[in-house]
């Protein structure tokens, strides 16, 4: 059973890459990003051994933790890879028990399993200081692994169930957004209070001695309390390491069970209050129904409503971190809006992508590609347009900058109508690809980063070109005279207005041009 | 004879080494209601997609009451109603959104959209299903949406993908008194089906496909020839026989 299931994992990871050639750049980027930790690894490693061999337990506690914890996040952020979910296997007469070894070492053949692994192995270089250390850190390198795979796998099965219904899907997409950036705010207080405080050495034993306790460091704790000669701490902590695996294991188990017998099945939620009042705004044409429908998909599909929350809170979080890094100096605070530009420029792009084959209607119905483009453009404009000048007064009120106010809504909504307009021009040549909404909301199409990086690559330079007026104006504002705000408002007003006229003129007519290629494009699952 | 309605002319679309559909021909007069059959594979969908402007063919050309689709494919769009199969629909949208969403962005009137969606969902018995999202329909719910969907505007032309896949027999009644109200008032038809007996049953012109071409086309006597549409479609498609052993450990007793 075990061969069989990696020997499928396999096949469909050979399969993808025979099928579009944007997974083998994406396996590429991996492949680099991957060796150039490991490199970084060994290095850091060697010099440990060589430089700080006292310091050794200490570090490598944090860095086994910071491994785990990472796994967690990952599985968080990229729930999406279900090639394997445990429903497929939901009609085979087969137990939870027998699928688990086999679907372990599935989940562990990846560009993440393997480098961990690897990761692992480069750190026994610096565990080497005795002989007894070393012989305990090869024997706690599986358990770490397991810990980190399993952990990832119990979390990804809680928030799928969770993430099956309507209302639960979306109270955790928000939690977890504020999980985030509260941890943003959180590292970066730790970050201050250990730079502060006087002994930074002191700081990190604590932490790290308390890690080595926990199911998150325990692996690492174990040779680390061998190489400190206490034998009683690495019974215990060898204890506390391997019950986490087999509690994880035991978890893992019985989730599998229980989707065998109870798929996870993605559900809509059942009746709607149907607000007629987007329907009443909004003009009864083709624009203000594309328009209605984005906003109504803001609302109701996951991944929509995960892109509004990020483009609020990207500037939230790094308010945050300039206030929990002592004070907001108002001229560089004024342009943290400008952030939200890069996720209007993604929305715009990948609007398309998002639809899937549903994009279908409109290529039947044969609506203009100027009006798709104008649509979808005023529907996340509804929704985002007050959002950058609510960040922009936000940013006045807490810096007390009101004077600079004009400068950085200049900036920030010349930039963001820049990127929308582009956005809306490149995602019709370059529609990249999404999550299907049956999948989990947080992931990307496993190739969708490799063409999204391309598109990026194209996009960048023209906002930045396109914005430089505006955001110059603002800047001299700053340094030198808060009254050219005021040209720098209504510049970037014009020069946003323009970007926006040009990119639904382009991007619609490629659309009307190719709307079946486009739709073949985005349909692929793969 | 007057001009078909839906005409389509060697059409051509290949998928790497696979012909799906070679040199496909077919004229479909007015009033009349088609039935396409063929096999699994022999490229139905394909020569739909192509004569609806979902897929771009290859070579040929396909016109719907003389505009052609890929030259001017507003006008041409604009007189058909499509019900493609397969295809995801604007599922975080109720039922009744849906059509609203269909019916704007034909460019129709508001209040005309508003009347007819009411009447299309109560013909259809869809109305008590209005406000849930398309998402939680069953998978004839789902067809009968997207039939809503494709004759929102009064179309010349429907062309329908497996219209009665998954619907519940009164339901299928439903479709059928519509579909036959359509024709008899001079509109036209075009459906695929895998169901002999429907389409002897509410058909008045059939179309074999296999392997990309068109085997009979005609009227639903003509391509009878006096045996039941079953045998014919046998016949011309060729009948896979099962030889005595074949699956014989299936056979529990």
């Amino acid at each position: 059973m075990a061969a069989l299931l990696v020997g499928l994992r396999l096949k469909q990871l050979g399969r993808s890459l025979t099928r579009s050639p944007w997974h083998i750049v994406g396996l590429v980027f991996g492949v680099l990003g991957a060796l150039s930790i490991l490199a970084l690894v060994a290095v850091a490693a060697i010099g440990l051994r060589v430089g700080a061999p006292q310091a050794v337990p200490l570090v490598l506690v944090l860095v086994t933790s910071v491994l785990v914890v990472g796994w967690v996040v990952g599985a968080i952020l990229t729930s999406a890879d279900e090639s394997l979910a445990p429903e497929r296997f939901a009609l085979l007469p087969v137990r939870a028990r027998q699928l688990l070894p086999g679907l372990a070492l599935a989940q562990l053949l990846g560009i993440g399993g393997i480098a961990t692994a690897l990761s692992l192995a480069l750190l026994l270089i610096a565990w080497s200081t005795s002989v007894a250390t070393l012989v305990a850190a090869i024997a706690m390198l599986p358990v770490a692994l397991l810990t980190c795979m399993l952990a990832a796998r119990v979390v990804a099965g809680l928030l799928a169930r969770t993430l099956a219904s309507r209302r639960s899907r979306d109270v955790t997409a928000v939690v977890l957004m504020l999980l985030l950036i509260s941890s943003g705010l959180i590292l970066n207080l730790g970050v201050q209070a250990v730079a502060s405080s006087a002994s930074l050495q002191g700081v990190l034993e604590s932490v790290s001695g308390v890690l080595a306790w926990t199911p998150i460091g325990a692996t690492a704790g174990v040779p680390a309390a061998v190489a400190g000669g206490d034998w009683l701490a690495a019974g215990i902590r060898l204890v506390v390491a391997l019950g986490t695996v087999a509690l994880l294991w035991w978890a893992w188990g019985a989730q599998l069970s229980a989707r065998l017998v109870a798929p996870v099945q993605a559900s809509g939620g059942g009746r709607v209050h149907s607000g007629g009042l987007v329907d009443r705004i909004l003009p009864a044409s083709p624009v203000g129904a594309i328009a209605a429908r984005g906003l109504r998909f803001q609302r109701r599909d996951p991944r929509h409503l995960l892109n509004a929350i990020a483009t609020l809170v990207l500037p939230l979080i790094l308010v945050g971190t300039q206030l929990a890094s002592g004070g907001l100096a108002p001229g560089l605070a004024l342009f943290l809006p400008l952030i939200m530009a890069l996720m209007v420029l993604q929305i715009a792009q990948l609007s398309l992508a998002y639809d899937k084959d549903a994009l279908a209607l409109h290529v039947l119905t044969g609506v203009s590609g100027r009006a798709d483009r104008a649509g979808r453009l005023l529907g996340v404009g509804i929704v985002i347009a007050p959002m950058v000048v609510l960040a922009s007064v936000l940013v006045a009120a807490f810096t007390d900058g009101w004077a600079l106010l004009p400068a950085g809504l200049g900036a920030a909504l010349g930039t963001s109508l820049v990127a929308a307009g582009t956005g809306i021009a490149v995602g019709a040549f370059l529609p990249g690809r999404a999550p299907s909404p049956e999948q989990g909301p947080f992931g990307r199409g496993s190739s969708g980063g490799a063409q999204s990086l391309a598109a990026l690559a194209i996009m960048a330079p023209i906002v930045l070109v396109a914005s430089a007026p505006a955001i110059a104006l603002a800047i001299a504002a700053v340094v030198w005279m808060p009254w050219l705000g005021w040209v720098a408002l209504p510049v970037g007003l014009a020069v946003g207005a323009l970007a926006v006229w040009l990119g639904i003129r382009i991007g619609g007519d490629r659309l009307d041009r190719a709307w079946p290629e486009v739709l073949a494009a985005i349909s692929s699952d793969d | 004879m007057t001009e078909p309605v839906l005409s389509l002319r060697s059409l051509h679309k290949r998928f790497g080494p696979k012909v799906a559909v070679e040199a496909l021909s077919l004229d479909v007069p007015a009033g009349s209601m088609l039935g396409l059959l063929g096999p699994n594979g022999a490229g139905k969908t394909t020569t739909l997609s192509m004569a609806t402007g979902l897929l771009r063919p290859d070579g040929g050309s396909a016109h719907v009451l003389g505009a052609d689709v890929w030259r001017d494919p507003v006008a041409a769009k604009a007189r058909m109603g499509v019900l493609p199969d397969g295809v995801r629909m604007f599922d975080r949208l109720t039922g009744a959104e849906l059509l609203r969403y269909t019916g704007l962005l034909r460019g129709m009137a508001e209040a005309d959209v508003t009347a007819r969606a009411g009447e299309l969902l109560a013909a259809l018995g869809l109305d008590t299903a209005a406000s849930t999202l398309v998402v939680d329909y069953s998978a004839g719910m789902r067809k009968k949406i997207g039939l809503a969907c494709a004759l929102i505007h009064a179309p010349r032309l429907l062309v329908l993908d497996e219209p009665f896949e998954a619907v519940d027999p009164v339901s299928g009644e439903a479709i059928r008194s519509i579909l036959r109200g359509f024709v008899g008032s001079g509109g036209t038809v075009v459906l695929s089906s895998h169901v002999m007996e429907l389409v002897e049953s509410i058909c008045d012109r059939v179309a074999i496909v296999a392997e990309g071409r068109i085997l009979a086309d005609g009227t639903l006597d003509e391509v009878r020839a006096g045996e039941s549409l079953q045998q014919r479609f046998l016949q011309l498609v060729g009948v896979h026989e099962l030889g005595e052993g074949t699956l014989s450990w299936l056979r529990s007793s």
